[in-house]
């Protein structure tokens, strides 16, 4: 589903973001991505919707060489990759439904489409009844599932999630960690850039560290901090 | 036909429209002030070819006879002379019916019982099809037998034509300079309601919005400023030319103004047009900006 071949992505100001990375993650994984900030994990998300190029190597998202792609076959790859921030980026002049109905009339949707998606969505996340409201009369975690039901109403086969967390309390991260499985579980590819240790912790899944743009570690029914869990696997 | 696809562009476009109301009023008050200082340009402009052209077709070329010609060798030459090529009128004036005519035009001016004799040749007044067949016509009739003297005014010709032709080179001059302003003022105005709308561009971007889908908002918003400003500015030329020329005219009664003014409706047509054109223009410039992936 996603694989990148000795991928380096030197930014303009010199700054070296990844290091010849190797890295494959398969259908339906569930993925997080840890370590510090600074240490690469956004450029990495970035590069596989690109929203950045490599400057050296190979990203191949879904069988597409997104390295080699066009400007103008992008947009057929965001509709393909559902992408969730930590700030949410919703659009505040818009209600919980129009912020989620957007995604898909902008991609130049039927209407018929958007009466069926968005509702299918907007479910999924638990929000059908706050659908008539606007994202500032929303607690965090409703605003974050909100971005979530926007991500997945292209039905991408891909959800990337960059610190989904990172603006929640405890509770309300519980609840979105909870739904990015549910999804997950549902057949869609999840990569998490994450701190949570707590919830890295707590869910078991597949762990990719990274530090000064190499991996550094990846595990299977990893913790937070190498070398907890058991079954260390070679990326590549 | 999916109304619910045109509904949400709409909504699009209306939403930007109200967000920047005062700087929309703003673009469109100063193309409105642009295009129309163009219309009226573009109006004088007409005007001045037109009372040009008005003089220009009185142009006759004058041929005076021999003295002594018969008026069967007169009438000869008027046929022969009317044959020529670019010629559209000839009549033979017997010195009696010039002399006339002299009085005529002289009357009250100087006291013309004072001739006692008739001083004019016999003439042909020969009227040519167009301005630029006049010179070659009084060109072959100067070489005729039985021709005296041709004139016809030529410096006269040449000066204006020389004239318009300036004229025209300055016209030009003009609108497109007038063109280019407006152009840099939409293109200022979307600019920034593109940028108050960065944060939606990037998120159509994160979504999967071709850009082509982006700019039509945007370019919507280009031609309705443009339409809207050259509306205003035909409805400015049209109180002009109805309240303020005819005072012009009375105030300049040298100027010799067609009687019939030209119709404002082709160069209100034109006006549209540009306006529509140059927002749309001005309008995928700005929005492209910020479509750079």
């Amino acid at each position: 589903m996603i694989e990148l071949r000795s991928v380096s992505l030197t930014y303009p100001n010199g700054v070296r973001a990844i290091d010849a990375l190797d890295l494959k993650i398969g259908k339906g994984e569930f993925v997080f991505l840890v370590g510090h900030s600074g240490t690469g994990k956004s450029s990495l998300l970035r590069l596989l919707y690109r929203e950045q190029v490599p400057s050296s190597g190979d990203v191949c998202v879904d069988g597409v060489a997104v390295h080699r792609m066009r400007a103008g076959a992008v947009p057929r790859l965001r509709r393909n990759v559902g992408v969730v921030f930590q700030d949410f980026k919703l659009l505040g002049g818009k209600t919980v439904w129009e912020n989620v109905a957007f995604a898909l009339q902008v991609t130049g949707a039927k209407t018929r489409d958007v009466m069926r998606q968005v509702p299918r969505c907007l479910d999924l996340v638990g929000l059908s009844q706050k659908s008539r409201m606007f994202p500032h009369e929303l607690s965090g975690g409703e605003q974050q599932r909100t971005a979530i039901a926007r991500a997945l109403v292209n039905n991408p086969k891909i959800l990337l999630c960059d610190e989904p967390t990172g603006n929640l309390d405890p509770s309300n991260t519980t609840e979105i960690m909870e739904l990015l499985q549910r999804i997950n579980t549902k057949g869609t590819t999840v990569v998490v850039a994450t701190h949570n240790q707590a919830v890295v912790d707590r869910m078991r899944k597949r762990v990719v560290r990274l530090e000064n743009g190499r991996i550094v570690g990846d595990e299977e029914r990893g913790f937070y901090f190498l070398g907890l869990g058991q079954g260390q696997v070679l990326s590549g | 036909m999916d109304w619910g696809k045109v509904k949400f562009f709409l909504g699009e476009v209306l939403a930007n429209l109200t967000r920047n109301a005062a700087m929309q009023i703003t673009a469109i008050g100063t193309v409105a002030v642009a295009i129309a200082m163009l219309g009226a340009f573009l109006f004088v402009q007409k005007t001045a070819a037109e009372v040009g052209g008005q003089a220009l077709q009185q142009i006759e070329v004058s041929a005076f006879l021999k003295d002594g010609l018969d008026a069967k060798a007169g009438a000869a030459l008027t046929a022969r002379v009317a044959k020529l090529p670019g010629v559209a009128h000839v009549a033979f004036v017997p010195k009696a019916e010039g002399l006339k005519q002299l009085r005529n035009k002289l009357r009250g001016e100087v006291d013309t019982s004072l001739l006692t004799t008739n001083p004019l040749p016999d003439a042909l007044r020969i009227q040519a099809k167009h301005v630029d067949d006049v010179a070659a016509v009084a060109g072959k009739v100067r070489v005729m037998p039985g021709v005296a003297e041709v004139h016809y005014g030529a410096e006269t010709v040449q000066k204006l034509l020389r004239l318009m032709a300036i004229a025209q080179r300055i016209g030009l001059g003009v609108i497109v300079l007038l063109v280019v302003a407006s152009f840099f003022i939409i293109s200022n105005t979307i600019r920034l309601t593109v940028y108050a709308r960065r944060r939606e561009i990037s998120i159509m971007q994160l979504v999967g919005a071709t850009n082509n889908y982006i700019r039509m908002p945007f370019i919507a918003e280009g031609v309705i400023a443009g339409v809207f400003g050259a509306a205003l500015a035909v409805a400015i030329l049209v109180v002009a030319q109805r309240q303020l020329l005819p005072k012009l005219a009375a105030a300049i009664p040298f100027v010799p103004l067609p009687a019939a003014l030209p119709d404002l409706l082709p160069v209100a047509l034109q006006l549209l047009g540009i306006g529509a054109l140059v927002g749309a223009i001005a309008s995928w410039i700005s929005v492209g900006r910020y479509l750079r992936v």
